[in-house]
């Protein structure tokens, strides 16, 4: 595997924390002492609690929905009692949210109903379990799988991202090597709730490497594509032209080409729910820490980083924050209480020895860099000066909205200016422009 | 730990590629120290001491506005000394070896302060500091000691006829004859009397294309730089008759070109940031030193970037890419 990522400008990502993790078998982690299950696991509003302090759940007894078409299901991941309901740092906004505290009282897993084939539902159907197994997508960005599937009928390409671009985290490629039939199983239920679009699957692998996988998407028909090793390509956006040489337009979705890319993880998920009734109640991903290097995982939804380090045998103490998900993108949580959720795709432990390298930034000396490396081709050292004068005017003109939040422009800083903070404000400015508040 | 919920949460990324300012100025000194060892091969010691001069006056400059602004202001704003070094070396590195070492001294000492005062008042630098520094102080000397004194440029150069073919033989044949080569070579190749960082236009080329290449500088100025006075000077020949190449070989190969353009004209903060912009801006910038150097003002190169860095911020709103995904934009 290319351990150097090549992005625009020349650039290169350091993809070096994956070395040899494509080899690391899942470890299955057990259940916690005690689940913090959030209310709100994907992008989109949280669930209400149906559940009281003190009640019995069973695992992958329903705990929390809405009536939002972007709200999700979430199911207790074990069976126990139910302790309290506690504010949580949530590792997809950073802000506190509602989580419910079980105490695990059994570990046992729900054990899959009878086998459905899928041809035997109709696309409504498979939409319908999908929702009821509270399935989101596990690539990162936790979307409502169903909203999604519901919103894309009848598109022409259904691209699977196995491209697993983020330098700490393998798991996908793992759940490739692994469980090779119960992936394509789920791509099958995604296409058929699609009307069988054209099924394309994009991998960072060279052919032959993963013989078993790719046998099974010949039969099918399925079309394997090997994309170029790059961090960037992985975002949706970028993933769509890079493979069908079409643009997603600005402001739009996928759909508005013709085109619903779903991650591999999140085609299992639907898979597992679609043809063995199983709920989203566990996840793969990867823990990486630079003394004890990476770890493939087996974990269940709601399980706190401590309880993982415990599994692992490795010393609390050493570290000082979390990254959950992307080391890119993801936020960084002081805090052990804070468990798993859905779309957590991996973790890094830091230690204080590792502060972040944006602590110190310079001011900024218009290199360019940024500009070269934007993957969306936008200005991101303009935008800088337009944002910090909150010129909102400048900030259209400089097309922001474009911005995929990938932080490269971050990375390659040499002023290690921490972009991510300015292009998010600039793009609150922005809605409040298209949005002006009923006072305004 | 730190278990206080909501405390110290950062935002990605928690990563970065390493490449930090001080070695981006670590690398720009490592590809002028070449230039600076041919300036005294060519040149002699007086080469040495333009730079200890000037490498010194930075550091110094540099430790003392630091300390000011610590006390003053409570935080560095640029505490890269390296910064300054190179601001140091470019000052040793464009003047002539014959140019009185006061004047190098006072030069480099205006460009550092410059450096710091422009990024107090306006948080970046609009004008080139070392630029600035050599056209407002030779400037200055010329309008207070006349021009003989002045230095800003050397008025027996502005009585040359550089525009006829026969002027413009006769000028270089006077300019250039000393040298191991004739006069379109020794432009090229090696010259004794030009700015020192420029003495070999050939070494100055090839370094400063590799540190465009290894460092990522703004190549498109230099390239539209060269690019333009090439062009102008194969019109000029062509118009008025005479050997094209010599013109290409003065017009692009004086030390106070071939010098600026790779480490001068892509100082990155007064220079435009779009791709166009670089372009225009190193276009103009030709047709500026082009119509400069006719006038005899030969190392006007300068001039024309100080009075280009004026552009930078309207050159900035030129040439906005077109983002990704913007061509099927959806309208709200």
């Amino acid at each position: 595997m290319p351990e150097f990522y090549r992005e625009r400008g020349g650039f290169v990502v350091d993809a070096r924390m994956k070395h040899g993790l494509e080899e690391r078998p899942f470890e299955e982690v057990p259940a916690p002492p005690e689940a913090v299950v959030f209310l709100r696991q994907h992008l989109g509003p949280a669930g209400r609690p149906l559940v009281r302090q003190g009640q019995r759940v069973m695992a992958g007894e329903k705990i929390a929905d809405g009536d939002d078409p972007l709200s999700v299901p979430v199911h207790s991941p074990v069976t126990g009692t139910v302790l309290a309901i506690r504010s949580v740092i949530h590792p997809m906004s950073g802000e506190e949210e509602q989580a419910l505290l079980i105490r695990t009282e059994d570990e046992a897993l729900p054990k899959p109903t009878e086998e459905t084939d899928p041809r035997s539902l109709s696309p409504e159907e498979i939409v319908a379990r999908v929702r009821a197994a509270g399935v989101v997508g596990l690539g990162g960005a936790g979307f409502p799988t169903h909203a999604k599937l519901k919103a894309a009928r009848g598109v022409r390409h259904l691209i699977i991202n196995a491209k697993e671009s983020d330098p700490n985290v393998a798991c996908d490629i793992r759940l490739l090597r692994e469980r090779p039939r119960e992936v394509v199983e789920g791509i099958e239920v995604l296409a058929r709730a699609l009307g069988n679009p054209e099924v394309i699957v994009a991998t960072r692998t060279q052919a032959g490497e993963l013989p078993e996988f790719e046998g099974l998407l010949r039969e099918r028909g399925y079309r394997l594509v090997h994309i170029r090793p790059c961090y960037s390509v992985g975002s949706e956006r970028l993933l769509v032209p890079e493979v069908l040489g079409r643009e997603v337009p600005l402001g739009g979705y996928p759909p508005d080409v013709g085109v619903l890319v779903h991650n591999v993880g999140t085609a299992y998920a639907a898979g597992q729910a679609v043809r063995y009734g199983l709920p989203l109640l566990s996840r793969g991903l990867t823990f990486w820490a630079r003394d004890s290097g990476g770890r493939n995982l087996w974990v269940r939804v709601g399980t706190p980083v401590g309880h993982i380090l415990r599994y692992l045998g490795i010393e609390e103490a050493r570290f000082d924050r979390f990254v959950f998900g992307s080391a890119l993108m993801g936020w960084a949580v002081p805090d052990l209480n804070v468990p798993v959720v859905k779309a957590t795709t991996g973790i890094v432990g830091l230690s204080p020895k590792e502060p972040s390298p944006y602590r110190h930034s310079l001011p900024c000396m218009r290199c360019g860099y940024c500009d070269s490396v934007c993957p969306v081709r936008i200005f991101p050292s303009l935008i800088l000066a337009a944002g910090r004068r909150d010129d909102k005017a400048a900030l259209r003109r400089l097309k922001l909205a474009a911005c995929i939040e990938c932080g490269l422009c971050s990375y390659v800083c040499p002023s290690r200016i921490h972009f991510t903070a300015v292009l998010r404000h600039g793009k609150r400015l922005l809605q409040e422009m298209k949005s002006p508040s009923p006072k305004s | 730990m730190a278990r206080s919920v909501g405390a110290g949460l950062e935002p990605g990324p928690h990563i970065h590629a390493g490449f930090t300012k001080d070695r981006l100025m670590r690398g720009t000194l490592l590809f002028m120290a070449p230039l600076a060892a041919l300036g005294v091969a060519a040149i002699g010691w007086k080469v040495l001491a333009h730079l200890a001069i000037a490498l010194s006056t930075a550091a110094a400059f540099h430790f003392a506005l630091v300390l000011g602004e610590r006390r003053l202001r409570g935080q560095v704003l640029h505490p890269s000394w390296l910064s300054s070094l190179v601001a140091g070396a470019i000052v040793a590195l464009s003047v002539l070896a014959v140019t009185p070492y006061a004047v190098t001294f006072a030069i480099t000492a205006l460009a550092i302060v410059l450096k710091f005062v422009q990024g107090w008042v306006f948080e970046r630098k609009y004008l080139n500091p070392a630029a600035t520094a050599k056209v407002l102080l030779l400037g200055g000397m010329t309008a207070l000691a006349g021009m003989e004194e002045g230095l800003m440029y050397h008025p027996h150069h502005l009585w040359l006829d550089m525009v006829s073919s026969e002027g413009f033989r006769a000028a270089l044949d006077w300019m250039y004859a000393d040298g191991p080569f004739s006069p379109g070579l020794n432009l090229f190749l090696w010259k004794t009397h030009a700015w020192i960082g420029g003495v070999s236009g050939l070494a100055t080329l090839l370094l400063g294309a590799a540190a465009c290449w290894v460092l990522r500088l703004k190549w498109r100025i230099p390239l539209a730089f060269l690019g333009g006075m090439a062009l102008l000077s194969v019109i000029l020949a062509g118009a008025t008759g005479g050997d094209p190449l010599l013109r290409l070989a003065f017009h692009m190969f004086t030390g106070s070109v071939i010098f600026l353009a790779f480490f001068m004209a892509t100082e990155p903060q007064s220079t435009p940031m779009t791709e166009l912009g670089q372009y225009l801006f190193g276009a103009l910038l030709a047709c500026l030193t082009f119509l400069l150097q006719l006038r005899g003002v030969l190392g006007g190169s300068v001039i024309a970037l100080v009075a280009l860095d004026f552009l930078t911020p309207v050159l900035d709103r030129v040439g906005i890419r077109r983002a990704v995904g913007e061509k099927g934009r959806v309208r709200a």
